[in-house]
């Protein structure tokens, strides 16, 4: 007898980063702290997630959405960030794609740039301190958005 | 210096240290100084201007931000490098951001600079005019200094 069958399947659940059809998401990380991309980066790829790109400011991002596109499913998008801010960037993004499924990072106390985001249509936001939970919580529901 | 104004900072110093290090935290015996500060080692520097304005130094050894890098990261550093740095300078923006929605809550409007990371040996800070208040706060792998010289604006 196999002992495979000995045991109760518990771990056949798919990883949340891959799609119906067993490809990853691709997700474009926009951050200008070194850490935070790193941290994200670490969490996604963890559950499946593939790492499209990262960006520093808001015109990188920008400028990597569109050389992605169409092959990005996701974009995390920091606030507060030099030359181009996350707001700016996340409205042409919207622009370019309105499809475009963007998670807004931010720093606590920046609850009227979060609401505007979402108004802009930013599908969800998460706040600083990032644990693994929050961050795939958010992101798996954006997806399903 | 009011202590309204470093309340916020030791709650949310305490609050980020304890839930990104999962760690105990413990504060230390407050002190004021009137004079020069010396700097442990690392600092990491956040300018506020408008209705108060001021400076808040977190301030560590270096071994101390190392330790705290590594456990941020998930990772063993052996050296203050780049990432180490941002690790660093996103533990003061974490601290500063929660204790600055404390304040604006109080109802002091302000803007805050990004932080700004010093380090070397025999380092003092001075601010002119403006007492400073300094609370440790002692974790596993050292102490982190928070030092804030805040004033209202005249």
């Amino acid at each position: 007898m196999k002992t495979k069958m000995d045991f109760p399947a518990i771990n056949d659940r798919r990883p949340e980063g891959l799609k119906e059809d067993g490809t990853p998401y691709r997700v474009l990380i926009v951050d200008d702290s070194m850490f935070v991309t790193k941290q994200i980066g670490q969490i996604l790829t963890s559950e499946g997630f593939e790492i499209a790109g990262i960006a520093s400011d808001g015109q990188e991002a920008i400028d990597k959405y569109k050389e992605l596109y169409p092959n990005v499913d996701l974009v995390t998008m920091d606030i507060t960030m030099p030359k181009m801010d996350g707001v700016t960037a996340l409205e042409k993004i919207m622009e370019f794609d309105k499809n475009a499924k963007v998670v807004m990072i931010s720093a606590l106390g920046k609850q009227d740039l979060v609401k505007k985001s979402l108004l802009l249509g930013a599908k969800n936001y998460i706040v600083k301190p990032l644990d693994r939970k929050k961050v795939l919580e958010r992101i798996v529901m954006s997806l399903k958005k | 210096m009011r202590v309204e104004y470093i309340n916020p900072f030791v709650e949310s110093a305490y609050n980020v240290l304890k839930e990104v290090l999962n760690c105990q935290v413990s504060r230390g015996e407050l002190y004021l100084k009137s004079t020069s500060t010396p700097v442990l080692g690392v600092a990491a520097l956040v300018g506020l201007a408008g209705d108060v304005e001021g400076r808040i130094l977190f301030d560590m050894s270096k071994e101390t931000a190392i330790k705290v890098a590594s456990v941020m990261n998930g990772e063993e550093l052996k050296e203050l490098d780049d990432l180490a740095k941002a690790t660093i300078t996103e533990l003061a923006n974490m601290i500063t951001a929660q204790a600055v929605t404390k304040l604006h809550d109080l109802g002091f409007k302000f803007d805050l600079t990004p932080p700004a990371i010093f380090t070397g040996d025999n380092m003092e800070v001075t601010t002119a005019e403006v007492e400073a208040l300094i609370v440790p706060m002692v974790i596993p792998y050292g102490k982190v200094e928070i030092n804030v010289a805040i004033r209202e604006r005249l």
